[in-house]
């Protein structure tokens, strides 16, 4: 029992410690920090005092506690899966518009410099 | 350089006031059409060839996208506005030494993505309309003219040139089953050969039809729910010469296209006008 309680609060803390890590080193950005940090300290919280999950689970009704954790993670697991595919059609739409624009104006440039070279070219019509 | 600086846009009050009497989108066939439909002033709303930018979207066409550019500007002098999806066999190059302008996208955004540069590049240019065609020769330029016409004489945002023959069997039942869906009474919702006017380039200019994946259904259905006329009309078309639709290239990209496609339309669905089609009482 007690072996299964240090692995959890070992998984709970590395899971935490790697999260601090890298929003410290920058490479988790703005609103994501946020919401690994959140992570980091729940898994941390429930991983150092397993007691929360009993009283948790008296709480809400499920008889069998252990479970709960697991119903939770996996919901967050869903909602931020929702999230980045929301973020990901937005960005999509956006990337899908700027190489249309980058197309546009890369014509209109060759454009203007091919006018710019070669003066008045312009013998049909 | 001719039509470039010459944007005519003084008429788009009467176009909005047009469509706002008029936001059905209704299928009028050929014949069923002579009577006077319309107001007077849908005389303002007739384009000229040189208004118009024809656009052609084109990956890997290399084969036959010169002989379509040449027909284009034979057909009908307009400019001509090649977009290269991304292509890797000198289609720009090819299209370039026929007479196009080009744009070339560095990313691949499909037939659509594609178009809709074109259009874009229209309506910051100023042109009035945009003719939409396929590059791989299955188009007949020699029946643009016709899509004009049409326009003219229905006043319609938009005309769809149309194949009856070209329809197989399965496709004409997916077809059926996209009318009972969408409510738009069409009879071809891929053809790719297409007249869009003023107001429809405006709309499709705009980020909300970049997400769009196929110039078809979901393009349609952004129009008609805006108000716009919808109108086909026949044409005759080649068989490809080489290439093959996108679309019905196999049994599991069809299911994939209608299963995508009946989702959008679920969620597009807007079942107040969907009743009114007739009526065209929207708003």
């Amino acid at each position: 029992m007690l072996n299964a309680q240090i692995t959890a609060a070992l998984l709970g803390v590395a899971l935490a410690g790697a999260i601090f890590f890298l929003v410290r080193r920058d490479h988790l950005h703005g609103p994501f920090a946020a919401w690994w940090l959140m992570v980091a300290a729940a898994t941390l919280a429930l991983g150092m005092f397993p007691s929360l999950v009993i009283w948790l689970g008296r709480l809400t009704g499920i008889n069998y506690a252990p479970v709960l954790p697991i119903i939770i993670g996996l919901s967050m697991v869903l909602l931020r899966l929702l999230k980045l595919d929301i973020d990901r059609s937005r960005q999509e739409r956006q990337m899908r518009r700027l190489t249309q624009k980058l197309a546009i104006l890369e014509q209109e440039l060759d454009q203007l410099r091919g006018r710019a070279t070669r003066e008045p070219v312009d013998s049909e019509d | 350089m001719q039509t470039m600086d010459a944007p005519p846009a003084d008429n788009s009050h009467a176009i909005g006031r047009l469509n706002s009497k008029h936001p059905l989108t209704s299928l009028q066939a050929d014949a069923e059409n002579r009577g006077p439909l319309l107001p007077i002033e849908t005389a303002l709303t007739l384009l000229a060839p040189a208004e118009c930018l024809a656009v052609i979207p084109a990956r890997d066409e290399v084969a036959t996208v010169a002989a379509v550019v040449a027909g284009v500007r034979a057909s009908l002098g307009c400019r001509v506005l090649l977009v290269d999806d991304a292509s890797t066999d000198g289609t720009s190059t090819a299209a370039r030494e026929a007479g196009a302008d080009v744009l070339i996208l560095p990313i691949g955004l499909g037939a659509w993505g594609a178009s809709q540069a074109g259009i874009r590049y229209a309506e910051r240019n100023g042109f009035r309309g945009v003719i939409t065609l396929d590059a791989d020769g299955q188009h007949l330029p020699e029946s643009l003219p016709l899509l004009l016409e049409a326009q003219a004489r229905t006043g319609a945002n938009v005309v769809i040139g149309t194949c009856i023959e070209r329809l197989s069997v399965p496709k004409r039942i997916a077809w059926q089953y996209l009318r009972l869906l969408t409510g738009l009474r069409l009879r071809d919702f891929t053809s790719g050969l297409r007249l869009y006017d003023v107001s429809a380039v405006r709309m499709l200019a705009a980020p909300e039809a970049s997400l769009l994946d196929y110039q078809d259904v979901g393009v349609l259905m952004l129009l008609s729910k805006k108000g716009l006329r919808i109108v086909e009309t026949p044409t005759l078309m080649r068989e490809r010469t080489n290439g093959h639709s996108r679309v019905f290239a196999s049994w599991a990209v069809v299911a994939r296209y209608m299963f995508n496609t009946t989702i959008l339309c679920i969620s597009r669905l807007d079942l107040g006008r969907r009743g009114a089609t007739s009526s065209g009482a929207e708003r």
